[in-house]
């Protein structure tokens, strides 16, 4: 039982890191994006 | 096999590991203080007088002839007896303050995070974050192993930490959790984590074959990351994670503001935490590790059972960073050298600097540094993000088990 809930868990915590890891990657893209486009902005004006 | 045969044995162990981090086949920084440490608490044991004794047991009235130290008492909660015992022991100041809170970890994180250019990241964080989540394999899969082995939710967590090859992570995740098992389990990851260095190569030569290893990576469309991306990505990241898992904040926080400190061009707090912080914090992490393994403590019988899961998790991390390299190889149409996943197993920058010397050894002019940093630094991240996830799930799954 112990290692079932064991196997179950660590599938569950490898999924979560997965998932905020990813999100981690597409904030940094969001942000360089951002930041290019407020840079390209300043120097249009 | 009588005491005094195995206190000498422990002697003989510490002198060894002096020998073997003079040699450099042990971190120096760590295994000198480490191992003077352990010589000296192990011989010097002497006959406590009846009031300390008490503080040091926690009892009315001690035994006569109890025996113990003037190092440290790492297992006194009674505030009563700490206020004593802080007056007697040289190095109980240090453990209470600094050391069973987790601050001496978040010293090192904070040096960490000021050696850190997270542009490496930033140029590539997709490919960056997948190979590093790939070698944290190690770190989950050791999870389950632990508890089939007879180990508790918590033991078998903290010792799955080891897997992400980070010394602070260990030591915080096992003092969060584990507070019992924190010293060996700590001694074990950073006795191992100096064994990296001679292993990983071994581990790659037996999973890549020659021809792949000296593969030269096409480079991508070469991006320029300026100190201020660079910042606000610190900024962000540290909000976000904090956010997510209060219970690691003090570890984002330490790591986001060494980055953030370095690229602020703050000079002198750079200079700070890069030597006088990261040095003194080293030095007194090793001295308190070494301190703390008494024989009494080290010869736990749950010791054999995590050098033995210690080395697994290891191990399973460094098989998963080079499958990660693997994938990315077929991904890319077979452009991409799979060695370099292996510096996905963070130990900032031991990994990377393992990867680029065997792809040397075959192909001298292919650089791989900066992908291999990239995975590397990532590493420090996603086990930065297994610790948030270990320590605020697990207590949460064990209340679930007793339900």
């Amino acid at each position: 039982m112990g290692t079932t809930t064991a196997i179950t868990s660590a599938l569950m915590i490898y999924g979560i890191a997965a998932v905020i890891s990813m999100f981690v990657a597409v904030m940094i893209k969001a942000l360089y994006w951002a930041l290019q486009f407020i840079q390209r902005k300043g120097k249009k004006q | 096999v009588s005491w005094h045969d195995i206190l000498n044995l422990f002697q003989g162990v510490s002198t060894l590991l002096v020998y073997l981090g003079k040699k450099g086949v042990l971190e120096p920084l760590l295994m000198i203080p480490m191992g003077l440490g352990m010589l000296a608490v192990n011989a010097g044991v002497l006959f406590l007088d009846p009031t300390t004794a008490a503080a040091v047991t926690e009892t009315a009235t001690a035994p006569a002839g109890t025996q113990g130290t003037l190092f440290v008492a790492p297992l006194v909660q009674k505030t009563d007896n700490l206020m004593y015992l802080l007056q007697i022991d040289f190095l109980q100041p240090i453990y209470t303050f600094a050391f069973s809170n987790g601050l001496i970890a978040c010293f090192v994180f904070m040096g960490i995070g000021v050696l850190l250019d997270v542009g490496y990241v930033l140029a590539r964080p997709f490919l960056s974050l997948f190979l590093a989540l790939c070698a944290e394999l190690g770190t989950v899969a050791t999870f389950p192993i632990a508890v089939a082995m007879g180990m508790s939710f918590r033991d078998a967590a903290s010792v799955a930490m080891v897997g992400c090859a980070d010394g602070p992570m260990v030591l915080f995740t096992s003092l969060m959790l584990s507070k019992d098992l924190f010293v060996p389990i700590t001694v074990v990851a950073y006795l191992y984590l100096g064994l990296t260095y001679g292993g990983y190569p071994y581990l790659i030569k037996f999973l890549v074959p020659r021809k792949l290893r000296g593969l030269k990576s096409v480079p991508g469309k070469a991006i320029k990351i300026s100190s201020s991306e660079k910042l606000a990505f610190a900024v962000v990241a540290c909000a976000v994670l904090c956010l997510l898992f209060p219970v690691a904040a003090p570890l984002f926080v330490s790591l986001f503001l060494g980055v953030a400190v370095r690229e602020s061009g703050l000079h002198h707090f750079t200079d700070f935490i890069s030597s006088t912080l990261l040095y003194g914090a080293t030095l007194f992490l090793g001295l308190l590790l070494g301190v703390l393994c008494e024989a009494g403590t080290i010869l736990n019988p749950k010791v054999l059972m995590l050098l033995v899961l210690g080395i697994l998790a290891l191990l399973l991390s460094g098989i998963g960073g080079i499958v990660g390299g693997y994938i990315v190889y077929m991904v890319s149409g077979r452009k991409f050298n799979p060695v370099i996943g292996i510096a996905g197993v963070s130990c900032v920058p031991t990994t990377a600097k393992i990867a680029q010397k065997c792809v040397a050894e075959v192909t001298p002019d292919a650089l791989i540094l900066p992908e291999a940093l990239g995975a590397c630094i990532s590493g420090v991240i996603t086990s930065a993000i297994l610790t948030g996830i270990y320590v605020t799930l697990i207590p949460l799954i064990k209340v679930t088990e007793h339900l």
